[in-house]
């Protein structure tokens, strides 16, 4: 049950970070150019922005292309623009980030390098919108330490209580090996084995568990969702994910036992 | 063989089950440890095979000090060390032959090997036609050979038994008690713990009294062999 909790809790996460890697696409530096800057002038300003390792794309936007898309964007009451001229809205770069760059401090400071290029009056970012999706990453990944922990601890002790009912019906088995001198490994071996073995099993239905759980959520929330675009859509543990669960599940259980059967030894000879 | 160097055994808080005990039996000894409940004598035992350690005094087996030993001495130790004791401590699922077995395996000899070994120990001691039995459906006596059997398959230097007549009638007893003389003639020391006075005077070659959880007697006497058979 730990295992399935602590699964879906990264599948939950999993799909959360993909969420927000999508939105971060929506995060664009616009980078607004003089008046009367020449093509040749423009474009080695496009080149230079392209140097800066935060950058991933830079696109430039003509002030006919401006005029065009503030159009577009006004749909309807694009009326609203008649008689102003068309070369009122200035030329821009439109910057996009590499993903590893979309945090609010390295948005900063990128805009404020830009503002020193020459060519460039002014820069603008979504800048409070940064902040929030920074702070949603956080405590993501904050709440899946915090919670991973507390759920390690408590497969931890379940996978022990497990084994301890295990060692308990052979108790008698225990003490005779003992008795005849078995050595401890010898005595430990087959129980952390098991131990192991339900840690692999309970992985292994945990992720059944969850596949179910996603095809289920995947049916139901994917039409609700779907305004997001393809960056909302569900997505499943991927095989590192998959072999990390097996292998937590493996690790837990074997740990797990060896901690029952050392307690279970020691309360039983004192 | 096993020697004893003023030992103390107190549980805490400050209950007092040996106090100053000195003592040593030689190689191939036949001796039997006497006393009333709660005089010591399984505590002493336990001691010899390191399910407890002395609170003062130092214990030599076989000239090796076993007063501190972490869990692998203790392993190596019990190799050398049979064990028998009154609730047989037999498991159920397993046959005469698998219980005798498994001592010799857990120690690392070849399956096959210890159960040859298990057969022939089964077949010395009449249990030949009983091999593949389960416990449970053996008589006490037997159940008792067949814990005989798995004491000896490792070939002890001591074997230890505590009150391992205790559940048994007075001819399975007896057959008991011979058992152990027998094996004595290929030089094991055998201690045996109990309380029965009348199988200590039969049997008792040398006899330790213990009283409050110190040496009383120790009394060494001619075997009458006509008692014995």
């Amino acid at each position: 049950m730990s295992l399935f909790v602590f699964g879906a809790f990264m599948l939950l996460q999993e799909n959360l970070q993909h969420f927000l890697t999508g939105l971060g696409d929506q995060i664009r530096i616009n980078a607004y150019l003089e008046k009367g800057l020449g093509t040749s002038d423009v474009q080695s300003l496009g080149v230079r922005i392209k140097t800066f390792p935060e950058v991933e794309r830079a696109r430039h936007i003509s002030q006919e292309q401006a005029w065009l898309d503030f159009s577009a964007a006004l749909g309807a009451q694009s009326s609203l623009l008649d008689g102003l001229p068309r070369d009122a809205l200035p030329s821009s770069f439109e910057i996009l980030l590499k993903p590893a760059y979309r945090d609010g401090p390295v948005v900063e400071d990128l805009a404020n390098r830009l503002k020193k290029e020459k060519g460039i009056t002014a820069v603008e970012y979504p800048q409070e919108w940064i902040d929030r999706l920074s702070l949603v990453v956080l405590a993501v990944q904050w709440t899946k330490w915090f919670l991973g922990g507390v759920l390690f601890m408590a497969a931890f002790f379940i996978a022990g209580s497990t084994v301890k009912l295990a060692i308990l019906a052979r108790k008698d088995e225990i003490e005779i090996m003992q008795l005849v001198g078995a050595s401890e490994e010898l005595i430990q071996a087959p129980f952390v084995l098991e131990g192991m073995i339900q840690g692999i099993a309970a992985g292994a239905v945990s992720v059944v568990g969850l596949w179910s759980l996603f095809r289920f959520l995947d049916r139901q929330v994917a039409s609700s969702v779907g305004l997001f675009g393809a960056s909302a859509q569900l997505q499943f543990l991927d095989l590192k994910s998959i072999a990390l669960l097996l292998a937590i599940g493996w690790l837990l259980g074997a740990a797990g036992s060896l901690f029952a059967l050392r307690r279970f030894v020691r309360t039983w000879k004192s | 063989m096993i020697q004893l160097f003023h030992v103390t055994k107190t549980y805490p808080p400050k209950s007092q089950a040996l106090t100053d005990v000195h003592l040593e039996i030689g190689k191939g000894e036949f001796v039997f440890l006497a006393g009333p409940s709660g005089a010591g004598k399984t505590t002493l035992l336990k001691l010899l095979f390191r399910e407890e350690e002395p609170t003062e005094g130092r214990i030599l087996i076989d000239g090796k000090n076993i007063t501190r030993l972490n869990s692998r001495g203790i392993a190596r130790l019990r190799r050398e060390i049979g064990l028998v004791f009154q609730e047989f401590k037999l498991l159920p699922r397993l046959s005469a032959l698998e219980n005798v077995a498994l001592a010799a395996e857990v120690v690392g000899m070849p399956r096959r090997e210890s159960q040859t070994k298990a057969y022939q120990l089964l077949r010395e001691i009449g249990l030949r036609d009983r091999y593949d039995a389960k416990p449970l459906t053996l008589s006490g006596g037997e159940q008792q050979r067949v814990a005989i059997a798995r004491a000896l398959v490792n070939d002890p230097l001591i074997v230890l038994a505590d009150e391992p007549t205790g559940n048994l009638d007075a001819e399975a007893a007896d057959e008991t008690m011979r058992l152990f003389l027998k094996i004595r003639e290929n030089g094991t020391t055998i201690l045996i713990a109990s309380h029965d006075l009348e199988l200590i005077k039969r049997y008792g070659s040398r006899v330790i009294a213990l009283r409050q959880g110190r040496v009383a007697d120790d009394l060494h006497r001619v075997q009458q062999e006509g008692s014995v058979g």
